[in-house]
């Protein structure tokens, strides 16, 4: 009664050129749902892809002088984008779509000295010079020219003056720029004409948090006179100063157009117009588990806010959950993503929040709200091993308490904070998370605990710790230094002071720390993910039947390696809703195996549903495993199929099992004769002795000698012998006399009791229904399937499987032979039972049916004149032998082994130690001194210290630029354009 | 919090208490129920598990539920053990309503029973039982506001008003057999009504091992919150809601 999935185990580590995009904030993947809805854009994509990708060094200049230093750092032609980060990968770098480019020239300037100069929407200028040799520049700038006219040809150009009206930075710069002189930046009233922009619930319904108390107006001009110089949604480009007026805090309004732009999440909104509303559309009325349980969760999420007491609010929370379910159906709607959805819709509309609910949930946060949730487990034993790096102290007193982090950390990475804190703060964090990314989760979250370092050595079990945060959270408006004498010490809040801590004491966690640390966890995560998954199929058994609970877990292991190698279809119809209600069948999901699953599934723990070539070269041996074909093994797997679905569960396979792994010798035999049996009817038809004989055979196959193939064929005279002489008469013949009577294939033949007796009649058949059958199906350890990046080999269990004592014996016999022929290549099939293993001389193995008779076995009855004699055993001797030779024959044939069975190289794991960690600098919260100049700060807005606040994150941009390259810089500004 | 992680009362033993069951069938709103004895509009969602404190007054004892209130839904199942680890008792929640969260409480139990704690005590409740009674006169007279709260997690579609046994899929005979098979104690609630929930924790306060527990924790001193020296309470077996409400309200459930 459980899913098994093993989708855990497709996890790639990303290339470098995937991280290169996800440092950009580009879509990964072109948007398909997109390309299906329009032909059209599917081709220019098409072409897209094929535009080629280049890096080059350079220098980037801002077009007006003295605004920012120059910077030195790599600029990328990701087609249709155009990025630039600086050496240090912080502190300058911008991502803007190639449509936003207008005007493109190359500068005229001194001898030697590539520049190009950009010019963007939105009035801006920018110089890059390509600091490269000049046949590098050239193939840039060939390049550039491509991307370029691919994107007018696509007519995105167009679409750009259009897009920006729904920013709400450009009614904003419009507005500072009529008001120019004026001091005071007012919103423009909703209800002028450019009122077009997106904007959230707030705009409506309050935003959270006392606007003059988060000193709105400052902020706001502090970010038009940014935006203005540095472009702004497609177009902006990132200095040290955005980022630092992020960290005090974004402005309500314009909150929402920068998380988009920060995150990235603009890019996927302006390059799939549309969409949303389409999804919508599309799925319109559709009913799934996953808007069940949005539905549910609707009046759950911020319901303390007014536009959630409301149809409007719950409406737009309710269509950007089910869209993205509707997108994503893999991973629906996990709880938690209601109260980020909730959170940022008071700051974006619906179409918004959608792309960023997306970028979240895909690129930000990856596999946090997946129906394993391996993402949030990952993280949180990064955070723990991050905590025992960082904190030591904290984190042995953890363990000696017995306290797990994750009972209070849990939501803080899932819900971004959002129900931890009080809003006004989670949000600033959200700002923070999304222009310098995930890695802010765990400074903020190391932080917190070592700021209440002291209070968490003194807690003692679970309680204690979520209390103690709870009341931490609760004073973060607080002044963290109420006993300063000092008022500007006084005026630091609690949660200015965490910010702090996180940004400079935990600024040693990078994006690289992150990642380091989750490729370190992944395997252990996952395992404990698949053995939970595991223990819980077993447990949900509805009957163990006679295997105890390690075997349950050898057949799912044996199971699940199955599902690895051929996963069972997508989606396993729910059962016809005879019995159960629709509900039932959806809540319920089961992972059920068709055919070709079960035929590796049975290869795992029956030896004779594989074939397994022992291959020697004098050097090594190996073992190729293939998983055998027969029809035996289809007619099994309906046969466990009691309920008529073409697939089994885990509860089928294991109760198939329970009725073949303990028989005697008796129930064996019964068994074997049902298993013939097809109707059910108690006979076996003709046609049935000779599809069982023939499955005995296919058992045998790989047996060394001829005694079970002498076996088989007594059996089958015998069969045939007894089976005429016990068939009723007709009245009034002579059985002495009388050819017998004719009967068609097709008819009942032989009952269990003639089968019996004709099973016991041989020796060799006796013992092998007695202990040898039972014996083929084998309980071992699987090894286990190689997780991404863990150190084993993936198949390393199976040496020592060659040399278990069962299969000892033969192996000794090869050494001899090995001996004979050294170097020589040699290859022996495993037999199923193995109890012969005296090898005489090879000879041509002798079989009762050519394919031909079996062809008119199973069509025409045997009346034809081979059977219905009075078949002794001194008859069918000689006709077999004319028939042909299978098997031993096929130990030439070059059949490949699976590829899945080669061993794979062991991936050995960089064993990265961040010991950096370790260092922590003092806490410095008094010492936010001014770095750099704040000399043409406004006098006005001094006051009110978001100043103070911006400066105490400044910190010492080395842009690496020399003294000469800012002159040339300089120049390049006012340099003319190449005729 | 200083009464959280310092205060001791000698007499107060700290009982970990987790909260199970399909989502949707009024987990949260039990616990509300007990620790507030009222209905609020839900003010925290349930990420993982929210934390709740209760003080119950047993005899001359005093019990302090630790109550983690886990989310129901199923994707949220892998994090159960973490909270579930260590507890001393565990109350699975169903809805009578609703026959599939008998299907998933069992699966619950069998998880509690070979997982977790081996002494833990676990209770059987059957919820909102007030959907199914014949009259629904019987509910609370002042319940408007907690109708409106109650709606939030029910299933919609399913009003109080067209209650009747028609809207029963789970028989209580069915599920009390069980529960007895199970080894659990089963009662049929209501958190609206508040019928059968303080039941739950008295019977499961007198079924844990209190004597165990104190003997078993460290040096005796259970952090427990002020003193709960009141006495005399109108419930029976020892529980004084009333007075516990007005505590928990001050003291824990912070």
């Amino acid at each position: 009664m459980s899913t098994i999935s093993t989708h855990l185990r497709n996890f790639k580590e990303p290339t470098k050129e995937q991280l290169t995009q996800l440092f950009f904030s580009l879509p990964i993947e072109p948007q398909t749902s997109e390309i299906q809805n329009n032909g059209k854009e599917k081709e220019t994509k098409g072409s897209n892809e094929e535009l080629e990708r280049m890096e080059i060094s350079a220098m980037l200049t801002l077009g007006v002088q003295g605004v920012e230093e120059p910077a030195q750092g790599k600029l990328y032609l990701i087609p249709p984008y155009l990025c630039f980060a600086s050496h240090d990968r912080k502190s300058v770098r911008f991502t803007v779509p190639l449509c936003t480019i207008r005007r493109v020239e190359r500068l005229n300037a001194r001898a030697g000295v590539y520049a190009l100069g950009l010019s963007l929407w939105h009035q801006m200028k920018i110089v890059v010079q390509l600091t490269s040799l000049r046949p590098t520049a050239d193939l840039f700038c060939s390049l550039l020219r491509d991307a370029l006219k691919a994107e007018l040809q696509r007519g995105q150009m167009k679409l750009v003056k259009g897009f920006v009206k729904s920013c709400y930075s450009e009614i904003l710069v419009a507005a500072g720029e009529e008001k120019e002189g004026e001091a005071k930046v007012e919103d423009p009233s909703p209800d002028s004409p450019d009122y077009m922009y997106l904007g959230g619930l707030g705009l409506k319904f309050k935003f959270p948090g006392d606007p003059k108390k988060l000193r709105e107006a400052s902020k706001t001009k502090l970010w038009t006179t940014y935006l203005k110089a540095h472009g702004r949604n497609l177009t902006l480009l990132r200095y040290p100063q955005c980022t630092r007026l992020v960290q005090v805090g974004l402005p309500n309004r314009l909150r929402g157009e920068m998380w988009e732009t920060l995150s990235g999440s603009i890019y996927l909104r302006f390059s799939n117009p549309g969409a949303y509303e389409r999804i919508l559309e599309e799925n319109k009325g559709r009913i799934s588990t996953s808007t069940e349980e949005i539905e549910k969760d609707l009046h759950r999420s911020l319901p303390e806010y007014s536009a959630y007491q409301t149809e409007e609010g719950i409406g737009a929370l309710r269509r950007v959950l089910q869209a993205y379910s509707f997108k994503n159906p893999e991973t629906g709607y996990c709880q938690a993503m209601n109260i980020l959805a909730a959170a940022i819709l008071i700051y974006m509309a619906e179409e918004q929040a959608f792309w960023l609910l997306e970028v979240i949930c895909d690129r930000l946060l990856p596999g946090y709200y997946s129906p394993s949730m391996h993402g949030t487990l990952l993280d949180q034993r990064v955070f723990e091993s991050l905590v025992h790096k960082c904190l030591p102290i904290i984190h042995e007193h953890f363990q000696a308490v017995d306290v797990q982090l994750s009972v209070a950390s849990l939501p803080w990475f899932l819900s971004l904070f959002i129900n931890s804190m009080p809003m006004v703060f989670a949000f600033r964090i959200i700002d923070c998370f999304f222009c310098m990314g995930p890695k802010v989760l765990f400074q903020v979250a190391l932080a917190i605990l070592k700021i209440n370092g002291e209070q968490l050595l003194q807690i003692q079990d679970d309680g204690g710790f979520i209390h103690l945060m709870r009341d931490y959270f609760a004073s973060l408006g607080d002044s963290a230094h109420p006993a300063s004498p000092d008022p500007r010490a006084r005026a630091i809040t609690r949660f200015q002071e965490l910010l702090l801590v996180s940004f400079r004491e935990f600024a040693v966690i990078t994006d690289e720390t992150i990642l380091t640390e989750r490729r370190k966890f992944r395997g252990e995560v996952v395992h404990s993910i698949e053995s939970f998954s595991k223990r819980a199929a077993i447990r949900n058994l509805k009957t163990l039947e006679r295997f105890t609970k390690d075997q349950a877990g050898l057949i799912y292991d044996a199971l699940f390696k199955a599902i690895c190698i051929i996963p069972p279809p997508a989606t396993a119809l729910p059962p016809p809703p005879l019995l159960t209600t629709k509900e039932t069948a959806e809540e319920r999901p089961e992972t059920r195996i068709g055919l070709r699953t079960f035929k590796v599934f049975l290869s795992e723990i029956c030896t004779w549903a594989r074939s397994e070539k022992i291959v020697s070269n004098g050097f090594q041996q190996r073992v190729d495993r293939e998983v055998a074909e027969h029809e035996l093994i289809d007619r099994l797997f309906y046969f466990w199929d009691t309920s008529f679905r073409g697939t089994l569960s885990f509860q089928d396979i294991v109760s198939g099992l329970d009725g073949v792994m303990f028989n005697d010798l008796m129930e064996n035999i019964e068994w074997f004769f049902n298993l013939h049996d097809k109707n059910k009817d108690g006979f076996l038809t003709r046609d049935e002795v000779l599809t069982l004989s023939e499955s005995l055979l296919f058992i045998f196959r790989f047996e060394i000698g001829d005694a079970y193939l002498g076996a088989v064929s007594r059996f089958m005279s015998n069969a045939f012998e007894y089976g005429d002489a016990l068939l009723p008469h007709p009245e009034g013949h002579d059985p002495e006399k009388d050819a017998p009577p004719q009967i068609e294939s097709n008819q009942p033949y032989m009952n269990l009791a003639t089968f019996r007796m004709v099973v016991l009649a041989d020796e060799i058949l006796e013992s092998f229904f007695e202990t040898d059958f039972s014996g083929t199906f084998r309980l071992e350890p699987v090894p286990m399937m190689e997780i991404p990046n863990s150190s084993s080999g993936i198949f390393g269990g199976l040496w020592s499987n060659i040399t278990s004592d069962d299969n000892r014996k033969i192996f000794n016999k090869f050494t001899d032979e090995i001996g004979k022929s050294i170097g020589k290549h040699q290859v022996f099939h495993r037999p199923a039972i193995g109890k012969f293993t005296t090898l005489e001389e090879p000879k041509a193995r002798e079989s009762l049916l050519t394919p031909t008779m079996r062809r008119t076995a199973s069509k025409a009855s045997l009346k034809t004149p081979e059977s219905p004699t009075d078949s002794s055993s001194e008859k069918s001797r000689p006709s077999e032998s004319s028939l042909l030779t299978v098997d031993q024959g096929s130990t030439s044939t070059t059949s490949l082994a699976s590829s899945m069975y080669s061993p794979m190289p062991s991936m050995f794991q960089a064993a990265a130690n961040a010991a950096a960690l370790m260092e922590r600098t003092p806490f410095a919260i008094d010492d936010a001194k001014d770095d750099e100049d704040d000399s043409d700060l406004d006098s006005e807005i001094e006051d009110d210290g978001v100043m103070d606040e911006v400066d105490a994150f400044l910190e010492e941009h080395d842009s690496g630029v020399t003294d000469a390259e800012r002159e040339l810089a300089k120049d390049l500004i006012n340099a003319e354009p190449v005729k | 919090m200083a009464d959280a992680a310092s205060g001791s009362t000698d007499r107060s033993v700290q009982v970990k208490l987790v909260l199970l069951g399909e989502a949707a069938v009024g987990k949260s709103s039990v616990v509300l129920r007990f620790v507030s004895n009222e209905f609020q509009a839900n003010k925290e969602p349930t990420i993982g598990a929210a934390f709740l404190t209760q003080k119950c007054r047993l005899e001359d004892r005093v019990l302090r539920y630790e109550i983690w209130d886990t989310a129901g839904q199923e994707r949220f199942h892998s994090l159960a053990p973490m909270y579930y680890r260590n507890a001393q008792a565990a109350v699975v929640v169903y809805d009578v309503t609703k026959a599939s969260s008998l299907e998933k409480a069992k699966t619950w139990v069998k998880e509690l029973q070979r997982q977790a704690n081996p002494n833990i005590v676990i209770a059987l409740a059957g919820n909102k039982i007030d959907l199914v009674q014949p009259s629904p006169s019987s509910s609370s007279p002042s319940s408007d506001a907690e109708d409106e709260a109650d709606d939030a997690t029910a299933t919609p579609g399913e009003g109080a008003a067209e209650g009747g046994e028609s809207l029963r899929q789970v028989p209580r005979d069915e599920a009390e057999a069980y529960a007895q098979e199970a080894g659990l104690l089963f009662f049929e609630t209501s958190a609206k009504t508040g019928e059968g929930i303080v039941e739950i924790f008295t019977e499961i306060a007198k079924k844990i091992p209190i004597d165990q527990i104190l003997a078993s924790s460290r040096g005796g001193a259970n952090r427990a919150g002020v003193a709960g020296g009141r006495t005399g309470g109108q419930q029976e077996g020892g529980v004084n809601l009333e007075e516990n409400t007005a505590k928990g309200k001050d003291g824990c459930n912070c």
